[in-house]
């Protein structure tokens, strides 16, 4: 019992291997660190992505692991390094992750979140923009707009929403320069005043689900004030970002009509922010195949995901493809899951598993499951 | 000679007989117990014989003779009668192909029969044959006595003298090659290596193939007790001397068709062996597959990489043969593949990717590749929905009332 447990300790802290990096801090990784996994602080990780942001899947993962690995890949580095050599003053630039199927996208965007809270940035992200849309449960909670005429509300889903950018942000929020320019009437007697923290904002949305998208909405405005402003600098990840874009939802109204995606009041919140008419933000999004139906989903490209409409909405933006792993990922991500006693068997094994699973990084992991 | 006197010296005195056996190997004495009667009927002691009892009965017949005469005559008739309906029926077969009757062979009227009754059945022996009766009817044994009942083999009265014979022989084999092993120790010389018997490529009769070439039926014991004698005639480091005896019951592995079938590796213009493949097929899925031969383990199905198939159980059959022999990382492999689903393409990708593999490995992975199936090509098709019945096989639940 003892000699076990003596070493699964030597395994848990046995950073001095060939598929572990100690360094931990998305921003000091650089090129030595590629392919190599670093493990994210417990908490942190509880507090990033503990409201949704991570794959199911790999979140079962890690609750198996006991410990939140994720790989240094060339796309973060990539993007990390254009956030830390442009100018913040400009118009946002947008990046677009793309790829196949499981090649991890959210994980890499995952990566992108760490490395933005470590760097002080105000988080906006949008864990799944399908399961507002498309992968929705039969009945969901939905109400007409009180503000706007034929629009819908998802006040439940705002609501949750508001919960993650309020953990996501614990910290940032605590401060006192973020706050509010204009004054907000939501009913005859609930009013947020102008000059109130930025949290109070949230708050409301949270206390008062009914108002949560309308509250959405002047938050996305004043982030964008304030980041204009020099009081903060954001970073806005949307994760399936094309599902605003593909025409309809499974969304009906009482009367049994599907709603347009383009008229769900969050759609126009997140179309609102991802614009570049703001400076010192950053987004990211990702377009991925599965969070639209099968229907649509015949080629990974931003182009024919995004629709003419989309595409145009972003037009400027940076593609960023999200590849297989390569040789020398795959031969890391194969030692790490033999490191967790996930793997085991002869050294053929992974030859074999290399073929089979073509170096996808999802099809590796199920693979590995029942091994 | 000497023999016949050692043992018949034995018979005199029965204890020294039953020392003489006690501390061999148990298996052994019982072999030495079924064979120790018939040294006595040697076949030259046999005519030495005053066959007084025969000339007294003055070549009455006996009972069981009779009796076999009478089953012996009908079986002969029945036998002529197959023999004239298949001679008439080949004529027949012969004019309706228009071929010469006189020239006509039975592998004419294989392929006649092949062609006048074609047949998906999977499993051969059930498919329409026309034979010669020899070959469907099972042989009989001959009479075993002559007409005054007096048997001619000497084992006659163990019930199986054929297999008690082959018993005895080996048993007489095993004390030969002793003593010639005795010998050879006895001048200081070595075993020839070269001599050695190989008895890697070939089996052990089974009981079925036993039994058809003794005539005779076996049980299991029985069946286990000709292993045990004939293993441990092989392993006698002289066997080699008395090979003929043993092969007689041996049989090939596998056969060795594929050496001389194997095509020759082309080379295109960047000096690259390759090797192309064509009617892959498995259920509805054809196709082609080429194998280049310095490469670094690329699949191209169609275009696409390997996630040309979704389900891991295809792509584990399209890699199979390229594991199977470790040339995984050594070949490319390019194959064009249409109609089907993917199990089918999966499945005539294999066979084609092994096929077009043996240009490229040696004699014995050949062999690991034919036990292993890879180089057997999958007949069988959907079988039809019956009409009243939900599908090919399935039945309506049953029901009482």
């Amino acid at each position: 019992m003892f000699s076990r447990n003596l070493r699964n300790i030597c395994r848990r802290y046995s950073q001095n291997v060939t598929f572990r990096t100690v360094e931990a801090s998305p921003a000091q990784q650089n090129d030595n660190q590629i392919g190599l996994f670093y493990t994210m602080d417990k908490n942190l990780s509880k507090k990033l992505f503990g409201q949704g942001g991570l794959p199911k899947s790999y979140m079962k993962q890690t609750k198996t692991f006991t410990e939140t690995s994720l790989m240094v890949r060339q796309p973060a580095l990539d993007v990390i390094e254009c956030i830390k050599s442009s100018d913040l003053n400009q118009p946002a630039i947008r990046y677009v992750l793309y790829g196949e199927m499981g090649t991890g996208k959210t994980l890499t965007l995952a990566h992108l979140i760490h490395y933005a809270h470590d760097d002080g940035f105000l988080i906006v992200h949008v864990p799944g923009v399908s399961q507002w849309l498309w992968k929705v449960p039969r009945l969901k909670e939905m109400s007409n707009s009180q503000t706007r005429e034929g629009f819908v509300d998802l006040p439940l889903d705002a609501a949750a929403w508001l919960l993650h950018f309020k953990s996501q942000n614990q910290v940032l929020l605590k401060n006192e320069d973020l706050k509010i320019s204009k004054e907000y009437v939501w009913s005859k007697r609930e009013t947020t005043p102008a000059g109130a923290p930025l949290a109070d904002l949230v708050e409301q949305g949270i206390a008062r689900v009914k108002y949560a998208c309308d509250v959405i909405d002047a938050l996305v405005y004043e982030i964008k004030q304030l980041s204009n402003n020099n009081k903060c600098k954001t970073f806005v990840a949307v994760d399936g970002y094309n599902c605003f874009f593909y025409p309809r939802t499974r969304l009906s109204t009482p009367t049994k009509k599907v709603v347009m995606s383009e008229e769900v009041s969050l759609t126009t919140s997140f179309m609102e922010i991802t614009k570049n008419d703001w400076k010192n933000g950053v987004i990211v999004v990702t377009v991925e195949d599965i969070s639209v139906p099968r229907d649509h989903q015949e080629s990974y490209l931003p182009r024919y995901l995004l629709y003419k409409k989309g595409f145009e909405h972003l037009d400027p933006f940076v593609p960023v493809k999200v590849d297989r792993y390569s040789e020398k990922e795959f031969l890391t991500c194969a030692s790490y899951y033999r490191d967790r006693l996930w793997l085991r068997g002869p050294e053929q094994l992974e030859s074999e598993l290399k073929l089979a699973s073509a170096c996808n990084p999802y099809k590796f992991m199920e693979l590995c499951a029942p091994l | 000679m000497s023999h016949v006197i050692k043992t018949s010296l034995k018979q005199i005195t029965p204890i020294t007989r039953y020392f003489y056996s006690c501390g061999k190997n148990p298996n052994l004495h019982n072999i030495r117990f079924y064979s120790n009667k018939v040294t006595t009927a040697h076949d030259d002691i046999y005519k030495n014989f005053t066959d007084w009892e025969t000339l007294n009965k003055k070549k009455k017949i006996s009972k069981p003779m009779r009796a076999y005469l009478e089953r012996a005559k009908e079986h002969d008739e029945f036998m002529k009668k197959q023999q004239f309906e298949y001679n008439i029926g080949k004529r027949h077969l012969a004019n309706m192909m228009g071929e010469d009757p006189e020239t006509f062979t039975q592998k004419d009227v294989d392929r006649a029969i092949e062609y006048l009754f074609p047949s998906g059945i999977y499993d051969p022996a059930a498919r329409p044959l026309m034979k010669p009766p020899e070959e469907v009817f099972p042989a009989r044994k001959a009479a075993e006595f002559d007409e005054a009942g007096r048997p001619h083999h000497f084992l006659f009265y163990t019930g199986k003298p054929n297999f008690f014979k082959l018993l005895y022989d080996a048993a007489e084999n095993i004390q030969l090659l002793q003593q010639f092993e005795d010998k050879v120790i006895r001048k200081k010389a070595t075993p020839d290596p070269n001599g050695k018997l190989d008895l890697n490529a070939t089996l052990w009769l089974t009981k079925d193939q036993l039994e058809q070439l003794l005539v005779e039926k076996l049980n299991d014991l029985e069946y286990d007790n000709f292993k045990l004698v004939m293993e441990r005639l092989a392993s006698l480091p002289y066997s080699y001397r008395i090979k003929d005896f043993i092969e007689k019951y041996r049989k090939s592995l596998s056969s060795q068709k594929f050496a001389l079938e194997i095509p020759k590796p082309s080379y295109d213009d960047q000096g690259r062996a390759f090797v192309t493949t064509y009617e892959c097929l498995r259920k509805k899925a054809r196709g082609n597959v080429t194998i280049h031969s310095p490469g670094t383990g690329l699949i191209t199905i169609n275009g696409k990489d390997l996630t040309y198939f979704e389900d891991t159980q295809s792509r584990e059959q399209v890699i199979f043969p390229l594991i199977f022999t470790g040339l995984e990382h050594k070949v490319d492999v390019e194959c064009n593949i249409e109609g089907g689903g993917p199990s089918g393409q999966a499945g005539a990708i294999r066979w084609g990717i092994a096929w077009g593999l043996r240009s490229f490995v040696d004699k014995s992975m050949l062999e690991a590749m034919q036990v292993a199936g890879l180089l057997t090509r999958d007949h069988r098709r959907r079988e039809r929905k019956k009409p009243g019945q939900p599908g090919a096989r399935k039945k309506p639940t049953w029901k009482r009332r």
